[in-house]
């Protein structure tokens, strides 16, 4: 039954939805990763943030879409406070003090979420456009999910506009390469990286309200996301669009595959595939630097 | 210019005594306490030959604690071994997965390094979350202790087994700490502070690096197979990634790069988290702010920033350690 | 300023007087619950619940005060173990009561049985606690998982339900209750076409599980989820068309009244067995609910039920030992002996192996008044958990 081509066609939807939403939640920590080498553990508890955002705007709007429009702002305004007060100090710390701060950020935001939101799972009630179905080649399909994808796929169009063809796109994309010559022009590339973190920030705020129509919305929640998102930055490569993009379809339809075709292994599937790719290709599939 | 007593060994010696004497002092649950503690900080060491001599961050390394007790718990309990050869095969089994993985993966850098052996010690949480035989998520209990008969302690007793557990921390610290001193940790060092400088020089870096993966993992196996023990059962939670995460952090808060160091963060964020969450359910909040002021405050970590206050100050140049 | 002291004095002196001079020991509860992690939001439930039974069954037997002492199983075995160490041999409690994992609850178990320490579980459903793993000092207020889920079998065959298709999280517990569901419903006649277990961890996505079950066109679909999944799973259930086609079964937690409002839509017409849902009809569930409600604004859970009823076992033993917990044996018997009409109707337990014997309710959620919520549909009777390996 499973060859049934309709059959596949609704796996691979699953598959795309589950990937648009772990391309938005990485395109930002690649990035960051790539220009700043900032590691930075806590990019899940933006997401968490990003959630609870949108049931705080829900419940005082009754609007999806209100909190679709605020929740990800809320959650740059955070990200930059945490850049100003936190962050920039460890620009140039070494990697393990990045880790022990961006971790306690985990323990920080987790107890901020209870003590602000309760222990108990929720949700965000989808739209009211996208919370029917549709038919698709006679299988009933839920429009929301089309709706992720199609969301992602815009975002996706944004930053590769942004990247290739606009003034900033291309200082960004110099200073992955070589910050010190682009610094040495007289370009602020340090405004242009802080510009990119709160990118990354709004970014993962956004894919927490999206994902909080779907998945459930607790404490804990940022940790679930966290190692998938860090998959798909190893996976595709640092700091660059085309990885986080590649990455992301990689592991989510993985991960869909996996569960319908060899659900014994579902588990794994996503961390064996990591590591043959890691085995092969050491700096990931399409670093935007090369590795020395 | 090799020097006895150096500042670690003088702060090793002293947390020793240190609790030696507590555990005779205090109540039956310190005791407890205490070889929890102890059987965390010889594991700690072993991420720390990893994570702060040869530079190879893990977040997988609760996978070969996890093989440690597995094996202690499958051949006790299912096979009907005695403990001591039970031991010693326990540590060698966490040697040879520890070979087999770090063959493929000393290779890898950085971030790279760090995922792919969390995906390594998920795979191994994977297997054994689903392995009914060994008791599936439930765990495996019924695991016995070591018997000292012979050396007149009574594992049994708390505070024997405290001191049983504080013996083998005291013997795998010299061990570590020769090993350090020796050549080889010398190398390795150097390799951490330069890799290319060292491969021009015709060390084998790539060996090196496994050699001490292994050992590393050697390690953590004899500290799954007594923390087996110490608790009677093991379950799948030992392996899982986070595990792992919360001993690299303990590691990192002691300061990275000295045995005493690892010690001292997992004793000092033990006894926090322990103390904290029995006052307030809200502990993880103070912790997250404590390990934030730490970068601030003492970058080097805790026993990192002390050491180099220390070694700075006049008494300890009066010694005659002009630095160690 | 020789007044002032003298004030002081006056006033310090009659503190001293207020202070009864002997008084009693308090009776020492170890609340072995996560308070973090996963779980925390069912740990609170448990304690909001045990202090309210406390406030309404009496916290003060013979003169001695009932006091609780909480520790953080943070949901983890090791944890959980270290912090019933500490409630066993430093604060010296003379009950435990907890946990909420059965991970939790394997990992304490010996412990707990050396040091004939009275325990009292309030939710963890491991069946081997019931069975090869039962010890003396042991009860349990909540559930076996087999308990809720065996006589389900049994009654959706003989309702009409003949190809179900199963699915749970891939852990003990999800395992556990499929198999017995699948033992009652084998027995009675009716086959399994097809059972799924997605992963516990990481489980993102329940879509492509519920492409498989509709190709596989069950007259029902039998199911275990609780917390996060039981909202997320719902959802996409419904979202998925499913609700139409194939009707949904579960084990009670799934449309948990913590829950049920952020399910939305997809949780109405599901049908369940537990062990107790909201609106049983029984005097003492409408005291309890009413307090409940008074205290919290909201209703009470089945969680928070297993927590009260908790309360009510220790308070209950408590006043037929005078207060006396320094015969920790006799305090024991006078724990398996407590019986009572409570919110789940009649409860007492197994003097074979400590599991409660109670009523599991069969129930269908439907819509009144634009609010989803379960009413009982059917009630199978002192349900015994079935064990047979059992000796003490």
């Amino acid at each position: 039954m499973y060859s049934d081509p309709t059959f596949l066609v609704i796996q691979t939807l699953n598959g795309l939805q589950l990937a648009m939403l772990l391309f938005l939640l990485s395109v930002g920590l690649s990035v960051v990763f790539g220009l700043m080498n900032i590691v930075n553990l806590a990019h899940g508890t933006l997401y968490m943030f990003g959630a609870y955002f949108g049931i705080w705007v829900y419940n005082l709007t009754e609007s999806f879409w209100a909190a679709l429009a605020l929740a990800p702002l809320g959650v740059m305004l955070l990200g930059m406070f945490f850049y100003e007060i936190l962050i920039k100090k460890l620009r140039n710390a070494p990697p393990l003090q990045q880790v022990l701060v961006t971790f306690g950020l985990i323990f920080v935001g987790l107890d901020a979420v209870r003590m602000s939101w309760g222990n108990l799972a929720t949700s965000i009630p989808k739209p009211e456009i996208f919370s029917g179905s549709v038919l698709i080649f006679g299988e009933i399909y839920p429009s929301y999910r089309l709706f992720i994808i199609g969301l992602g796929i815009l975002v996706m169009l944004v930053l590769y506009f942004c990247l290739e063809r606009t003034r900033v796109g291309s200082i960004i994309r110099a200073g992955v390469d070589d910050r010190e010559m682009v610094s040495c022009l007289g370009i602020n590339v340090d405004l242009a990286f802080f510009g990119v973190f709160c990118i990354g920030c709004y970014l993962a705020g956004l894919s927490g309200v999206v994902a909080g129509a779907v998945f459930p919305v607790e404490p804990g929640m940022d940790m679930s996301v966290l190692i998938l998102t860090l998959i798909v930055v190893v996976v595709g490569g640092l700091g660059s669009l085309k990885g986080a993009v590649v990455g992301s379809l990689m592991i989510g339809l993985a991960e869909t595959y996996g569960q319908v075709f060899i659900p014994e292994y579902a588990s794994v599937t996503i961390y064996a595939l990591m590591a043959i790719i890691l085995l092969k290709r050491p700096g990931g599939l399409f670093p935007a630097r090369a590795v020395q | 210019m090799k020097k006895l007593f150096t500042l670690d060994r003088f702060v090793a010696l002293f947390l020793i005594a240190l609790s030696l004497l507590l555990s005779e002092s205090v109540e039956y649950y310190g005791q407890e306490l205490i070889a929890e503690i102890t059987i965390l900080a010889i594991f700690a060491m072993s991420l720390d030959l990893l994570v702060g001599y040869a530079g190879l961050v893990s977040l997988g390394h609760a996978a070969f604690l996890g093989i440690g007790s597995y094996a202690t718990g499958i051949l006790t309990v299912q096979y009907g071994w005695e403990m001591f050869p039970t031991m010693l095969i326990s540590i060698a089994l966490a040697g040879l997965v520890s070979a087999l993985v770090g063959i493929f993966v000393v290779r890898l850098e950085g971030i790279f390094f760090i995922m792919i052996t969390l995906a390594v010690s998920q795979m191994f949480h994977a297997y054994f979350l689903k392995n009914r035989e060994f008791g599936g998520d439930d765990g495996m209990p019924g695991i016995q202790r070591l018997d000292l008969e012979a050396f007149g302690l009574t594992v049994f007793d708390p505070a024997d087994f405290a001191k049983f557990t504080l013996i083998v921390a005291v013997l795998v610290y010299i061990g570590l700490d020769l090993l350090m001193s020796s050549p080889f940790g010398r190398y390795l060092i150097g390799i951490h502070q330069n890799e290319n400088r060292m491969r021009s020089l015709g060390v084998p870096v790539e060996q090196y690096k496994l050699a001490i993966f292994i050992i590393a993992g050697m390690v953590a196996g004899l500290s799954g197979s007594l923390q087996a023990q110490h608790t009677g059962f093991v379950s799948p939670d030992a392996m899982f990634w986070t595990v792992s995460g919360v001993v690299l952090i303990m590691v990192i808060a002691g300061g990275t790069g000295s045995l005493v160091g690892a010690v001292v963060g997992a004793v000092i964020v033990r006894l926090l988290s322990h103390q904290i969450s029995s006052l307030t359910e809200h502990w993880m909040l103070f912790m997250g702010l404590f390990f934030i002021a730490i970068v601030l405050f003492a970058s080097d970590g805790i026993y990192g920033t002390f050491a180099k206050y220390c070694r700075r100050s006049r008494w300890w140049k009066s010694a005659g350690n002009s630095s160690d | 300023m020789k007044k002032m002291y003298f004030l002081l004095m006056v006033a310090l002196s009659s503190l001293f007087l207020l202070t009864p001079i002997h008084a009693a020991e308090p009776v020492k509860v170890g609340m072995i619950l996560p308070y973090s992690g996963v779980y925390a939001g069912l740990g609170k439930e448990i304690t909001r619940a045990f202090e309210l039974g406390l406030e309404v069954f009496g916290d003060e037997v013979n003169g001695r005060k009932i006091v609780l002492v909480q520790e953080d199983t943070e949901g983890k075995p090791n944890s959980g173990l270290s912090k019933t160490k500490k409630l066993i041999f430093s604060d010296k409690v003379d009950v435990l009561v907890g946990p909420v994992s059965s991970g939790v609850l394997a990992a304490m178990r010996d412990t707990v049985h050396n040091s004939k320490t009275p325990f009292v579980i309030a939710n963890a459903g491991h069946d081997g606690i019931s069975g090869a793993k039962c010890s003396p000092w042991i009860v349990r207020t909540s559930f076996s998982n087999r308990q809720v889920v065996r006589p389900m079998g049994k009654w959706m065959y003989d309702n009409g339900y003949r190809k179900v298709y199963l699915m749970a999280p891939d852990y003990a517990a999800g395992h556990q209750m499929m198999d017995h569901f699948k033992a009652g419903f084998k027995e009675a006649g009716g086959t399994i076409i097809g059972e799924e277990y997605p992963p516990l961890q990481g489980t993102k996505d329940f879509g492509p599980y519920l492409a498989k079950v509709k190709e596989a066109k069950p007259d029902a679909l039998f199911v275990f989820f609780a917390g996060g999944p039981a909202i997320q799973f719902v959802k996409s259930f419904g979202a998925f068309g499913l609700g139409n086609t194939i009707p949904l079964a579960g084990a009670g937690w799934l449309t948990s009244p913590l829950y049920i409002k952020a399910q939305g839509e997809g949780a109405n017409n599901i049908i369940g067995s537990a062990n107790y849902i909201p609106s049983i009809d029984n005097a003492a569930n409408k005291a309890y609910q009413d307090a409940f409600k008074a205290k919290h604004k909201r209703e009470g859970s089945e969680f928070a039920v297993q927590g009260y009823d908790s309360a009510r076992v220790i308070v209950e033993a408590l006043k037929a030992v005078n207060g006396d917990t320094s015969d920790k044996k006799a305090f024991m018997d006078a724990i398996r002996a407590v019986t009572f009409d409570g919110p789940r109707g009649k409860m007492r337990f197994d003097s074979k192996n400590g599991n409660i014997i109670q009523n599991i309710y069969v129930y269908k959620n439907s819509k009144t008044n634009g609010v989803i919520a379960p009413s009982v549909f059917d009630v199978i009777k002192d349900v015994q958990d079935p064990s047979d390996s059992c000796t003490m």
